[in-house]
């Protein structure tokens, strides 16, 4: 390749890929620096690893870092279970398919914040599902659903608003599989659940993984859904870096579970996605 | 070949879709262990929808299908003992030539041993030994073919089911493939139920072709048998070259044809409605000879094997005629007769 011809390349890259790692990168840049004591709004800039000890040193963080992988992981892999059968389903066209289809993908139009206040207006204290449960007599008196400790309000939460990306990944890929193809393993002897084990899911593992390291990603990094719906008791990452920067301006510790935020992320996702990847291969890559 | 025992039995199988189209309508055949028997017949005569009727893809709205005597008619695919070849291959892309074969043994749980000499065996059989851990899309059209008949075999069935198998494959592989599955099946003995609406692959290939038109079957016999002695204008017609004319009833066991009086070997059935002859019947002969027909040449078609001639006898439609080279006329004119034992008499109309 000539140099012209590299410098071409480089030129025609430069508006959109370029643009994208500068503000990427920039981003990063400063976050890291920043959680080595760099870029300090007061006081001098100066390298220390005091900012990471500190934020090692609290149990909140511990938490919140468990917390938000537990919330991802659960996210992404719901997600993807519950997409994978309606995928399956919305494979051959049948009448209403196009409405069915419309309807599961609705959620991804809903803002987060709105679906976490129309989610909290069922589940409050005085809301919709409690009013219900007293009216057919399965409890005398409301139940306390609203902020649970375990999160399970906030993973449907995000379990519904992610599925649709899932099922948008997953039915172009399921779409793509052959007729003849799962003929051809039910003429083999596959039953049902052999045919998606052996077949489907082998041959649409990429979409799987893209959209397990989408939802992985964006779930670990929730901040709307978790101060709405999510426990009182943990905080999530975002949650943890916006209490340190608020409460008391510590910026640089802020930036630490920043640099950590994005460490789960990029760790998290690459590991689900090889996990699933090996497991959906039936046990090789 | 063993073919008094009945592998599969269809009686009066009929299929209904959703939308009120009757694919399928009264079938009734019978099919012997170890026989080659071909489904022929156009685009949307049902063949492929029998094919699938057997292999259990479709459900048949009426009738019953026997496979060894046991009742199969609802049974799902992955409960009856076949397997199927498709049009399109159908391999797996993500599995290697031979996990793609070892397929149905392992799903069927066959033990390791067997099957690792059953992969063995068939690899060898079809000549892919050297592709065993290739994945398909590695492979020619011809050698996937016989990767998804190594397949099929390898499940060791009662019956195996081609639908098209060779219409992706350009002509001269078409040939060989052909004869390789032919051969195959000679040598193992499995029985196979073979679709296709090429007519030059059905006579070649089968013991029995059966003739389809409109969801129904026309005709049932060997090849031989389907291509002399024609039952309908539509067989005639549509298996290999014909020409067909209508006819009357004429005296001393004569027909009046648009070619003239000919004469028949006996009298045409009550229910016959046009005469039939191949263009390989014409016999070139002289002037005044018995039964002489003179035609004038409208077109010649040199054909590699023989000649093809279009001719007219008087202000007849155009009849064809296939000759050898050195039997055809110079000139613009031909004079041949139709030996009267060559005359058929067939039924239905012809589409």
């Amino acid at each position: 390749m000539t140099l012209r011809r590299s410098l071409t390349i480089v030129a025609l890259l430069i508006p959109g890929l370029g643009l994208i790692l500068a503000m990427i990168g920039s981003v990063f840049y400063v976050a890291v620096m920043q959680s080595f004591g760099f870029f300090n709004l007061t006081g001098e800039d100066a390298f220390s690893l005091e900012h990471w000890h500190d934020v090692f040193d609290s149990r909140a963080y511990w938490r919140a870092l468990r917390y938000s992988a537990y919330v991802a992981v659960i996210s992404a892999v719901g997600s993807v279970i519950l997409a994978y059968p309606l995928a399956i389903w919305l494979r051959r066209p049948f009448r209403g398919a196009g409405l069915v289809s419309g309807m599961l993908k609705a959620p991804y139009f809903v803002p987060g914040l709105v679906a976490a206040f129309l989610f909290l207006n069922v589940v409050a204290y005085h809301g919709v599902l409690n009013q219900f449960l007293m009216w057919i007599g399965v409890t005398d008196a409301p139940i306390r659903f609203q902020n649970d400790r375990n999160a399970i309000g906030l993973l449907f939460l995000q379990i519904w608003k992610n599925l649709p990306l899932a099922l948008i990944l997953l039915t172009g890929a399921v779409q793509s599989i052959s007729d003849d193809v799962l003929d051809a393993a039910r003429d083999l002897g596959a039953g049902r659940f052999d045919r998606f084990r052996k077949v489907i899911a082998p041959l649409t593992v990429s979409a799987m993984q893209a959209a397990l390291v989408i939802i992985f990603i964006g779930a670990a990094g929730d901040f709307a859904f978790q101060v709405t719906v999510g426990p009182t008791n943990v905080q999530s990452m975002a949650q943890y870096m916006v209490f340190l920067k608020d409460s008391f301006g510590r910026w640089n510790q802020a930036a630490v579970v920043g640099v950590s935020l994005m460490a789960l992320a990029l760790v998290g996702s690459l590991t689900l996605a090889a996990v699933s990847r090996f497991v959906l291969k039936g046990g090789r890559w | 070949m063993a073919h008094d025992v009945p592998a599969l039995q269809a009686h009066d199988i009929g299929k209904v879709f959703e939308d009120g189209f009757a694919a399928l309508t009264g079938i009734d055949l019978s099919i012997h262990e170890g026989e080659f028997v071909t489904l022929l017949g156009p685009s949307g005569c049902g063949k492929t929808t029998l094919l699938k009727t057997f292999a259990g893809f479709h459900v048949p709205t009426s009738g019953r299908l026997d496979l060894g005597g046991r009742d199969i008619t609802t049974a799902p695919p992955e409960r009856r003992d076949m397997a199927m070849c498709f049009q399109s291959y159908a391999l797996f892309p993500h599995l290697s030539v031979g996990d793609n074969i070892d397929f149905g043994p392992r799903q069927n749980r066959v033990p390791r041993e067997q099957r690792l000499a059953r992969l063995e065996k068939l690899l060898q059989q079809v000549d892919l030994e050297a592709h065993r851990d290739k994945l398909p899309n590695k492979l020619s059209g011809g050698q996937q073919q016989r990767v998804a008949l190594a397949r099929a075999l390898a499940m060791r069935p009662s019956v195996v089911l081609f639908d098209e198998p060779l219409s992706n494959l350009d002509a001269k592989l078409r040939d060989q493939v052909r004869r390789e599955i032919r051969n195959l099946q000679k040598e193992i003995g499995f029985t196979a139920i073979y679709v296709t609406h090429d007519q030059a692959e059905a006579l070649s290939m089968s013991d029995r072709v059966v003739v389809m038109r409109g969801g129904r079957i026309d005709q049932i016999g060997a090849p031989e048998e389907v291509y002399q002695n024609p039952l309908t204008a539509f067989v005639a017609d549509f298996i290999g070259a014909a020409n067909i004319l209508p006819f009357e009833r004429g005296a001393n066991g004569s027909v009046r044809t648009p070619l003239g009086d000919l004469d028949v070997s006996g009298r045409p059935p009550e229910d016959a409605t046009y005469l039939v002859w191949r263009p390989e019947d014409a016999e070139p002969c002289t002037e005044g000879t018995p039964g002489a027909l003179s035609a004038e040449v409208t077109e010649r078609a040199y054909q590699g094997a023989y000649t093809e001639l279009h001719v007219r006898v008087g202000t007849s439609p155009e009849q064809r005629l296939h000759l050898p080279h050195a039997a055809t006329p110079g000139d613009g004119r031909i004079t041949f007769r139709l030996p009267p034992e060559r005359l058929r008499f067939v039924t239905g109309e012809i589409v």
